[in-house]
């Protein structure tokens, strides 16, 4: 998959053994993007959501002597970026504590191709309006599969819970897009 | 259904998580069913936008990495030449001169703790692995004391403004009502403020996690390291503290953010043999119960209830897990019976079990 670089242990490695700078630059740009999307689902803010991304980056290259220890650096980066987003959150919270099963997330599906096919204005509405009907964490973990591509042990080590749980979250996702399938195009 | 499986399955093909025998059993079913194919189509369609790069998020890219940079700069300095002799034993000198240093402070810090406790505090209870104590303190307020816990207060406790005990372990608290004088228990983790509750507190040293379970009237919580944030618990409700420290010692990287995970939840009874039993509490009437735990759960549990150290194998399916609830066995007895959920075998020799 394009999503997944494959020169990632390659980076990490260059990074750890001859603390090169271009090879963080790489990883930068490979991980920002993703790591910026998944807080700000979390945190609804975009200079917020930079903050923590741009800091999860900057403990990396701190810590980069230990990062080949580490087993995967992408859970690994989406950890700490989730944690920060909870800090943030709870900090504004105050008095109440905020869990990752109470936020409110946001999944768009604005970067689809004007040359597609099947999904058309209305469709794509559609469709969006019902991922957003779904629970918090079903919606992040639908985020994670499918724009970052990442792998259901990655997903359940990410937001703290079970593979099974991560494979019951997706199919209620998939689901309900395909119910309103269902209706729009008139299938079985 | 079929469909509801057809979803599921192409769910898990779209994950990439689709095993080649569901793989085979999805293309059956779309022989059968070809509407789902316009369903595979679709959600193709909506996880191929996703992860591509595009021109102008290039550039966008570029712009954020070197704001990055500069934000941080000081982390990306050239590294220094390296230094001759001289400097570098002069820099190991300065490194075991400042290991010495905190040696010393760390003494300081600890001897000045243990004095300041025993300071504190003149009476202490000790319930030891294998037993559990009931006690009256001072002012009527009755704990019950799990095994290999100690609660420290003082005997005058009655006459302080406020009544402050110390916990390390579990304790059961039915705290007698006095509207002007609040109760308190501390521990190591978290501090818990009350009037007149029965509530449960679980802080052992060697656990990871610290909780907090309410029966009945409210109790005002706080992290000790952030005590301005405090947490109320309504009845039946459980705070839990979390401390990620496997995580941390494993990767020792982050050092400050989040190793702190706190979660409220609701307590639910367990049911077993036609009874309920709450898990957090049911220990003060001597019944030890537990529910779907692995041994890595159990292990310390057991330990402490049983006061024996127990060894498991690294043979022992991870997965096993176990409900039940323990009353008057002895250890030979516990595991007999747990052997008949799942198979394993174990050794016994004085207090040791070997779990294998």
């Amino acid at each position: 998959m394009s999503k997944h670089s494959p020169d990632l242990n390659s980076l990490i490695s260059h990074i750890a053994l001859y603390d090169s700078q271009s090879s963080y630059e790489q990883l930068f740009k490979g991980l920002f993007p993703s790591l910026y999307r998944f807080s700000y689902c979390l945190l609804k803010s975009r200079e917020l959501s930079e903050e923590v991304a741009s800091d999860v980056m900057i403990t990396l290259w701190k810590n980069r002597k230990k990062l080949t220890e580490v087993e995967n650096i992408r859970v690994y980066a989406f950890v700490i970026a989730r944690n920060l987003s909870l800090n943030l959150l709870n900090k504004h919270a105050r008095q109440e504590l905020v869990s990752i099963d109470e936020i409110q997330v946001e999944v768009t599906l604005d970067a689809l191709n004007p040359e597609q096919l099947l999904i058309n204005g209305e469709l794509k509405k559609k469709l969006e309006r019902a991922t957003q009907s779904l629970p918090g964490k079903c919606q992040l973990v639908f985020k994670l599969i499918k724009e970052d591509g990442l792998s259901y042990k990655e997903t359940a080590a990410i937001l703290n819970i079970s593979v099974k749980t991560v494979d019951a979250h997706l199919v209620t996702a998939v689901k309900k897009l395909t119910a309103i399938l269902k209706m729009e195009l008139n299938l079985m | 259904m079929d469909s509801n499986r057809i979803i599921e399955l192409l769910a898990r093909k779209m994950a990439n998580e689709a095993t080649p025998r569901e793989l085979e059993e999805l293309d059956e079913l779309v022989a059968i069913y070809p509407d789902s194919l316009h369903y595979e189509e679709v959600l193709k369609e909506i996880w191929s936008d996703s992860g591509e790069e595009k021109p102008s998020h290039n550039l966008h890219i570029n712009r954020l990495f070197e704001q990055h940079k500069l934000k941080f700069s000081e982390e990306f300095e050239p590294a220094a030449p390296e230094e001759e002799m001289p400097s570098i034993w002069y820099k190991k000198y300065v490194g075991v001169f400042a290991i010495a240093c905190s040696l010393f402070l760390i003494c300081l810090a600890a001897l000045f703790q243990l004095n300041r406790k025993a300071v504190d505090f003149d009476t202490e209870i000790v319930s030891g692995k294998g037993m559990r104590k009931k006690i009256t303190l001072p002012d009527g307020t009755l704990v019950w004391l799990n095994a290999g816990s100690k609660l420290s207060y003082d005997s005058d406790l009655n006459k302080k403004e406020r009544r402050l005990v110390y916990l390390v372990g579990e304790a059961f608290f039915d705290v007698a009502h006095e509207q002007n004088r609040p109760f308190i228990v501390r521990t190591n983790k978290i501090s818990i403020k009350v009037l007149g509750t029965a509530f449960n507190v679980k802080a052992y040293e060697l656990d990871q996690v610290s909780e907090a379970t309410l029966l009945r009237g409210s109790i005002e919580l706080s992290v000790n390291n952030k005590s301005q944030q405090k947490i109320l618990l309504k009845p039946s409700e459980k705070f839990a503290l979390t401390e990620n420290r496997t995580a941390k010692d494993e990767k020792t990287l982050l050092q400050d953010s989040g190793d702190l995970t706190l979660k409220i939840e609701n307590i639910a009874p367990v049911r077993i043999a036609g009874q309920d039993y709450i898990e957090e509490t049911s220990w003060k009437d001597d019944v030890l119960v537990f529910k779907n735990e692995s041994f890595e759960e159990l292990k310390p549990k057991l330990e402490r209830w049983f006061n024996v150290q127990i060894e498991i194998a690294g043979n022992v399916p991870k997965s096993y897990r176990f409900t039940g609830i323990f009353k008057n066995e002895d250890i030979k007895e516990a595991l007999t019976a747990m052997q008949l959920i799942k198979p394993f075998h174990f050794k016994l020799k004085a207090d040791d079990v070997i779990i294998y």
